[in-house]
């Protein structure tokens, strides 16, 4: 179990903010920090990393203490065993793929580890070129591999995906849940997009103004509290078109359209890019069996 | 969507499903959820809640009297008909609130339906949706 306990002044813009949080990590769980910019989530990773000091705080890893304050304790960015992945993916121009990867090795570390971590996260075709002949998902599977070499004790996400295109995004989704589970890391995801926190995480603790307002399973949180209907997603609006007299509003809900009819009143506050929950009871959708015999012939 | 804002009268609750009673003013409403009071906290008696269904699910009766299996009949006053190319949007008050129905166009010349007259709105007990 991994424990933190953080107090810290930050500037926010609109004056001095009081960042005090205490909760724990479960190992090999993903737990996703949720909230709105300046809540103080980016401050909270820096102060694990130890890139920032806390006024007062604890953080122990497993028996290991990385932080207390009180004891004067506070271990180097460089000797807490942490992997880091940003949205900018910050490799080294200069060097390969594979070189990228190597640098992150530790002194005497086993080499092995690149060679598994291309496997899994399929960098084989890419390992000898430079960041420069990569797509912005290839960087940051790369960003990812590399925060993997030194097998982190707590992986740190700061919105690694949010650069990305809904389609890339998903994919990679599916890479950062592999490598989560393949190496049984205990993860720490900053994210604010409610259908990756609910894909990805076990936890997620709901951040505002410094302050921990609530925390659980994420579909409990986001959904079911809101609205009794049990036929639930959260996806953003694409479009919204006037067909006689009702609304045809086109949601994405992670790759899949939806249309949903609204009327006037409810479209009033909504526009395109809004994060929205599609609700109905679970009375009224039909199952219709896909039969896979008959879509091969 | 319709939302009213009521006040749970009665819950019958069986497996993981309830029959919720829901009084808004004087008319009730009946619904039947997939939730108890032990996964819902909201699902208290005496809780106000919204009740919730959409315009499309809002079936138009002539008149008061209907032996149907509908559980939501609300007789109310029709105030506005708005005319689409296809559809037809029906605002009727029952006492407290106004609600939005829509139907086909075809359906309002068919019963001849006018401003002003009394009719019955039917909301079938599985198309309303509850909420805190």
């Amino acid at each position: 179990m991994i424990h933190i306990a953080l107090q810290k002044k930050l500037t926010a813009v609109d004056g001095e903010m009081l960042l005090d949080v205490d909760f724990t990590l479960k190992q090999g769980k993903l737990t996703t920090l949720y909230g709105e910019s300046g809540v103080g989530k980016t401050s909270i990773f820096r102060i694990i990393a130890g890139l920032l000091k806390a006024d007062k705080g604890l953080i122990s890893v497993q028996q290991k203490t990385w932080l207390d304050t009180e004891q004067k304790i506070c271990l180097k960015p460089q000797q807490r065993k942490i992997g880091f992945v940003f949205q900018d993916y910050a490799l080294f121009p200069n060097m390969t793929v594979k070189e990228n990867l190597f640098f992150a090795l530790e002194k005497g570390q086993d080499k092995q580890i690149i060679d598994q971590l291309i496997a899994i996260i399929e960098l084989g075709n890419l390992e000898n070129r430079k960041p420069q002949h990569l797509s912005g998902g290839q960087k940051q599977r790369v960003a990812l591999a590399r925060a993997m070499v030194r097998k982190p004790d707590i992986l740190l996400l700061d919105e690694p995906l949010s650069a990305l295109d809904p389609k890339m995004r998903a994919k990679l989704q599916d890479y950062i849940l592999e490598v989560h589970k393949q190496f049984k890391l205990t993860t720490l995801l900053i994210s604010h997009d409610i259908g990756e926190v609910v894909k990805m995480s076990d936890h997620v603790i709901i951040l505002k103004n410094g302050k921990i307002t609530e925390q659980g399973i994420p579909i409990d949180i986001f959904t079911n509290k809101r609205v009794s209907g049990k036929f639930q997603f959260s996806g953003e609006i694409i479009q919204i078109q006037k067909e006689d007299l009702v609304y045809i509003v086109t949601v994405l809900i992670e790759v899949n359209f939806v249309k949903v009819v609204a009327q006037e009143d409810e479209i009033k506050n909504l526009t395109v890019g809004d994060k929205v929950i599609v609700a109905s009871k679970a009375f009224n959708p039909i199952l219709y069996k896909i039969d896979l015999s008959n879509e091969t012939t | 969507m319709n939302i009213l804002k009521g006040k749970i009268t009665a819950i019958k609750a069986n497996g993981t499903l309830s029959l919720v009673e829901i009084y808004v003013d004087n008319t009730p409403f009946k619904t039947i959820v997939v939730e108890t009071p032990d996964t819902a906290s909201y699902l208290t008696k005496g809780n106000i809640v919204k009740v919730i269904f959409k315009e499309t699910e809002v079936i138009i009766g002539k008149g008061v009297e209907h032996a149907v299996s509908m559980q939501n009949k609300v007789i109310g006053k029709i105030i506005t008909i708005e005319n689409g190319e296809l559809l037809s949007k029906l605002t009727i008050n029952i006492g407290i609130d106004n609600i939005v129905s829509i139907i086909t166009k075809n359906a309002v010349d068919e019963l001849q339906l006018s401003v002003d007259e009394e009719i019955t709105a039917m909301i079938k007990t599985n198309e309303i949706m509850l909420s805190e």
